[in-house]
């Protein structure tokens, strides 16, 4: 069964139809890769899977359950963890306590805990902060616990995004862009963190414009355009398909810078 | 770093034995050392030069820097002046005897920061016994009546513990420079706890530091909570405030016959303001900072209106409700002895202190600040932004209910007055002094401030009228100082905001927030409902 | 596919090898297991969604509502107090709503241009009264004004000039000084250096001043009734505070949409960095919004001390509050829907507290305060001027 089902999603802003009855599924350990030009609906499909946009019509169904009109943090409870276009981090907080924010929902930490320092609450906050160190330590930023957010660079800050993620114990990892700003070596880290993430179980659905990235890793690609769904299927099929030529070809020339 | 898979032990060592905090912490020692520097420079110079200005004024006599040495107390605590001046040698001496071991090229026996640090927490303890025992002994107060004993000798004491401050910063530099907090902690909470052995025969500066002081330093922890963790700028506070006093008012006085005991007050008071807290949060969940802060106003406004119009003749009118009990155990009795109601106010401070510094760390405090960071960031990370926000603004109420329980008691009448807005700009002045969202610079910031406002402007016509008469300047000498309330607080709202915006005491963090400026839309606002 | 997923799989593998036994996982087992989510009771997630329609109802009908209940307030004074009452309340409701809205202007103006919330600006207005005040004692104004209809227009010009400029300066001195600088900081910042100022210009108006009551002299300058009509008296006065505030409005509107500074205004409000790649220059631009803003305040000082007679030093604080209510009601950085609400308030000031007792209007205006700000912060006619992205 699919993981996550969008079924005849439409997104509208006043007049402007941002998604347009588009419907897709993404199966379990599936890594599914959303392309299209810019301003095609990308990010506003993300915003809706995610909550942050109440979604006009249409559904989206997670692991068969309706999760769409619900608010972000439940939708988050659900499993369905997310990273953002333009990196956004709890800026002034270390890394540790951006992972640790992470583990908020399932701590079971009250605030009685909290104040009163009850065994309870000291031994988990222990071993969230041992979680999130060795979370942080897998990922390369072992060295960086204690910086703040701010501080880290473009790169890292990225992957201090994932590991927030990963922190929620998600099912499905939305990651919006995650390849931007970062160099060829990065690169190759990232599809390599990726690649292990779905070994160890994760679903992962990402929107990404470099192409060596998309086709490297992705099982399957939905193509979006104006809002639309013009394209789905497995990398190969999608390079040859002609709407797809059609959409990028205002933009082929940026296209391949970006795939330098 | 670019081994993205691998685990590195070295670097989780590192984190270890580092903590995590550890760059913030630094900067803010530098601040808690430079003003405790500062402090026991000021108390001393105080000490030394307060009985030589009033001193002709008083009593005619003169009054030389000597006495305040010849002025030292008899029996034990002789022999604690001594171990005191016998730490000052330590400290003093102890980089000599370094540069002397270098030069010889010797080593040392033992490591002489760590007798410096002994031999200076030594000498603020010999200082804070001599204290005690003045204070238990000879019963001199000190800020209250002028006169040129009382002032020599509360001079002496005051110096003497600049003395012990100056030791202990410069004794244990490395623990104010590495826990800020905690040595601020030692250097203040003895002076804290023992004013009442110092000030006894002065009850009212004793009254005054339990009536002002000690309720200030209450609400700004309890705005700081709502402003500094969940950085929601709430400008109706003191309705809070209003709300607990009124309550405990109404339930400790012959208004409705209902006499229940101040400790119980203080947990029913608490208990209402914090409901009232999350249901006047409530309209402002989905707002952005600056219609929230509007919004906290206008509450603010209405409450002491409510009060003034004796609504559902609860209130009293502009007149308030009078005569609240004060409470009687065995012996104490805490009408006649104010010194009780600074101890349990004190208590419940530090009690509150703690477990707010407790929240901070934990698993609500990371809500907040991740909240205050990025609204819409956290929600997509599983935080329930409403119940976090309802949360922060009923714990910050609850800390002024606190309050609310002690002020009527203390005063035994309230009226609206109490409660109007510029109490609600005292705290919030009170916190971008001190530094926004860091507890120890809100402690700080509370002691300048509610010092400068509520005890120096209204005595400064006295010691102005001193000085007057000292340096024949009739000018100064009928100056209604009060009125310049507004203008500090003015001025000290702008001045911050501008050249510290962080406080004297900034979090790290905090410091470059506002100058740098990010600001991230509510989530209502990305989700198109506001 | 799968031959190019491969290559990339292969470094996860190796890296984890040269671990310790046990291979650390990136994804928490637990996380991956199926599940409903916890937390947020049944009970409210049952209640929410009635409380969220009942939310959205008011938020969309919120002009309806607030209108039909000051036209029920109306009626519930000519049911009390009959015509001749409403009448007086009419007129005085006219009156005091502009000043208001000469006062919600300025508040409207910087924020349609800086998104500050000048809290400041009401102190601008009280210290614009004393302005007058000190204007009109050294030039002797006030023995010129009751002079004759001529000596009132030249005494009325002076006044009005000279008292607009000083406040005009003022405004731009608290924008250099205290905002500019805090121009990209989150809004709170500014808010709380406004504040700050407030509580200056406070201070020193107490200091100066004292805190009693200052007489304006200014009260009789403008006497007589101009006409009666079913008992109510209508003096000159009255028509000469409505009118000078018609007139200013009307004046700042033609300015705003026709002149070259005007439109250099909007496109400011508009998107600052657009503005400034245009050729604008922004920090003239909003310190003549801070220039003109202050001087309406100014003006409405004026009108206020002509119709009241006495001012204090700290009577900008709740009239800075009331008046930034009209400017929210209007919906903030909307100039003809500042002056609209200044009416509105002073109808519900005035009617609501014939009603309820006087001691409760000012209660009712700040209530208005929250509910509006609460339910629809783009105010009664739904313009979102001041968000923007």
């Amino acid at each position: 069964m699919a993981l996550l089902e969008m079924a005849s999603v439409t997104k509208q802003f006043g007049g402007l139809t941002a998604v347009s009855n588009v419907s897709f599924s993404v199966g379990e350990r599936e890594i599914v890769s959303m392309i299209g030009p810019n301003g095609a609906g990308k990010t506003t499909a993300f915003n809706c899977i995610t909550g942050l946009y109440p979604v006009t019509s249409g559904r989206v169904l997670f692991d068969g359950t309706r999760v769409d009109g619900q608010p972000p943090h439940r939708i988050l409870r659900f499993g369905i963890a997310r990273t953002f276009q333009n990196i956004r981090l709890f800026s002034y907080m270390t890394a540790t306590d951006n992972v640790m924010v992470g583990a908020h929902w399932w701590m079971k930490e009250r605030v009685w805990d909290g104040a009163f320092k009850t065994p309870r609450g000291r031994r988990e906050e222990r071993d969230i902060e041992q979680m999130a160190l060795e979370l942080l330590d897998a990922l390369g930023l072992g060295d960086r616990a204690g910086s703040y957010a701010r501080e880290l660079p473009y790169g890292l800050q990225r992957r201090l995004e994932i590991a927030r993620a990963l922190a929620t114990r998600p099912r499905l990892l939305l990651l919006d862009e995650p390849a931007a700003g970062l160099n060829p070596q990065e690169k190759n880290e990232l599809m390599a963190l990726i690649a292990r993430m779905r070994d160890e179980g994760l679903t992962i659905f990402l929107i990404e414009h470099d192409m060596s990235v998309v086709m490297g890793i992705s099982d399957r690609i939905i193509v979006l355009d104006h809002g639309e769904k013009i394209a789905e299927g497995p990398p190969a099929e999608v390079r040859e398909n002609k709407r797809v030529i059609e959409a990028y070809l205002g933009s082929g020339a940026s296209q391949e810078a970006r795939t330098a | 770093m670019t081994d993205l898979a691998v685990r590195s032990p070295v670097a989780l060592l590192r984190r270890v034995t580092q903590p995590a905090r550890s760059m913030g912490r630094r900067v803010e020692g530098r601040s808690v050392y430079l003003i405790l520097t500062l402090t026991a420079a000021g108390l001393v110079l105080l000490g030394w030069f307060l009985p030589w200005f009033v001193g002709p004024f008083t009593a005619g006599t003169g009054f030389s820097p000597q006495d305040v040495v010849s002025s030292a107390p008899t029996g034990f605590a002789t022999v604690l002046v001594y171990v005191m001046g016998a730490s000052a040698l330590i400290v003093v001496l102890s980089p000599l005897a370094e540069l002397v071991a270098r030069l010889r090229k010797m080593t040392l026996g033992v490591r002489v920061d760590q007798v410096r640090a002994i031999a200076g927490a030594a000498g603020l303890v010999a200082a804070v016994l001599v204290y005690v025992l003045v204070g238990v002994i000879r019963e001199e107060p000190a800020f209250g009546v002028l006169s040129s004993t009382t002032i020599t000798n509360s001079a002496v004491w005051l110096t003497m513990y600049g003395f012990g401050v100056a030791l202990f910063a410069y004794g244990a530099k490395g623990l104010v420079l590495t826990r800020p907090n905690l040595a601020f902690a030692i250097a203040a909470l003895p002076f804290g706890a023992l004013l009442p052995l110092m000030f006894h025969q002065a009850p009212d500066f004793l009254l005054w530091a339990a009536s002002s002081l000690a309720i200030y330093t209450l609400l700004a922890l309890g705005l700081n909570v709502v402003v500094g963790f969940a950085g929601l700028l709430d400008l109706g506070y003191a309705a809070f405030f209003a709300i607990g006093a009124y309550a405990c008012a109404s339930l400790s006085s012959p208004i409705h016959g209902i006499h229940l005991p101040l400790w119980v007050l203080i947990f029913l008071g608490a208990a209402i303001a914090a409901i009232f807290g999350a249901l006047l949060g409530a309209p402002t969940l989905r707002l952005r900072g600056d219609y929230l802060a509007i919004v906290t106003l206008g509450f603010g406004e209405i409450i002491p209106d409510l009060a003034t119009n004796n609504v559902f003749n609860l209130t009293g009118g502009p007149n308030g409700l009078p005569g609240i009990d004060q409470p009687k155990i065995g012996p104490v009795d805490f009408g006649t002895s104010p010194q009780w109601y600074y101890w349990s106010i004190v208590a419940v401070t530090l009690i509150s202190v703690l477990l707010l510094r407790n929240l901070q760390r934990a698993r609500v405090g990371r809500a907040w600040v991740a909240l205050r960071e990025d609204e819409v960031a956290a929600a997509a990370t599983g935080i329930n932004t409403t119940t976090t926000k309802l949360l922060a603004f009923a714990i910050g109420a609850s800390v002024s209910g606190l309050a609310g329980a002690f002020y009527g008691s203390m005063l035994t009448a309230i009226s609206p007055d109490a409660f109007q807005f510029q109490v609600s700009i005292a705290v919030l002045s009170i916190i971008v002094l001190g530094g926004i969202g860091n507890i120890t610079g809100v402690i700080l910031g509370s002691f300048v401030l509610t010092f400068v406002i509520f005890w120096a402007l209204p005595h400064a016509h006295e010691w102005s009228a001193t000085f007057a008469h000292n340096f024949n300047v009739s000018a100064v000498g009928n100056i209604n100082f009060p009125q310049y309330t507004y203008i500090i607080y003015g001025a000290a709202l702008i001045l911050m905001m501008l050249l510290r915006p962080g406080g004297l005491l900034p979090s790290r963090a905090r410091r470059i927030e506002l100058q740098t400026g990010v600001e991230s839309e509510s989530l209502a606002a990305v989700q198109g409902r506001a | 596919m799968n031959n190019e997923t491969e290559p990339a799989a292969e470094p996860a593998p190796r890296a984890v090898g040269a671990q310790v036994a046990t291979p650390y996982r990136l994804v928490s087992e637990e996380g991956l297991a199926p599940r409903a989510p916890t937390g947020g009771g049944a009970a409210a997630r049952r209640v929410l969604p009635a409380f969220r329609a009942a939310y959205g109802f008011t938020s969309q009908y919120f002009p309806a509502i607030l209108l039909v209940a000051i036209a029920l307030t109306i009626l519930g004074v000519y049911h009390s107090g009959g015509l001749t009452l409403m009448g007086q309340q009419v007129r005085n409701a006219l009156v005091l709503g502009a000043i208001y809205a000469l006062i919600a202007i300025g508040y409207t103006m910087v924020y349609g241009i800086i998104e500050l919330i000048n809290f400041a600006h009401g102190d601008v207005f009280a210290l614009s009264g004393f302005y007058a005040i000190v204007i009109a004692e050294a030039l002797g104004l006030d023995k010129l004004a009751t002079s004759g209809l001529g000596g009132l227009l030249v005494a009325l010009i002076v006044l009005f000039t000279l008292s607009m400029i000083a406040a005009g300066l003022t405004g731009m001195l608290i924008e250099r000084v205290a905002y500019r600088r805090l121009r990209d900081a989150p809004r709170v910042a500014p808010l709380i250096t406004a504040i700050g100022v407030s509580f200056l210009i406070e201070g020193f108006l107490l200091v100066f001043f004292g805190p009693d009551n200052v007489a304006t002299n200014k009260a009789n300058w403008i006497t007589g009734n101009a006409f009666s009509a079913g008992g109510v008296a209508v003096g000159f006065k009255d028509i000469f505070v409505v009118g000078i505030a018609l007139v200013l409005m009307f004046a700042l509107g033609a300015f705003v949409r026709g002149t070259k500074l005007g439109k250099a205004m909007r496109s400011t409000a508009q998107d600052r960095a657009a503005a400034l790649l245009c050729g604008i220059n922004i920090n003239r631009t909003i310190a003549l919004t801070f220039f003109i803003g202050s001087a309406l305040a100014a003006a409405g000082a004026i009108v206020y001390s002509i119709n009241y007679g006495d001012v204090q030093w700290n009577l900008g604080f709740r009239l800075g509050i009331i008046a930034f209510t009209a400017a929210v009601l209007g919906g903030i950085g909307n100039i003809v829907g500042a002056g609209i609400g200044g009416f509105l308030i002073g109808i519900i000031y005035v009617f609501g507290g014939s009603l309820a007792g006087g001691e409760w209007a000012e209660s009712l205006i700040f209530a208005v305060l929250v509910l509006i700000l609460t339910f629809r912060p783009v105010g009664l006619f739904g313009i979102d001027v001041g968000t923007r992205a």
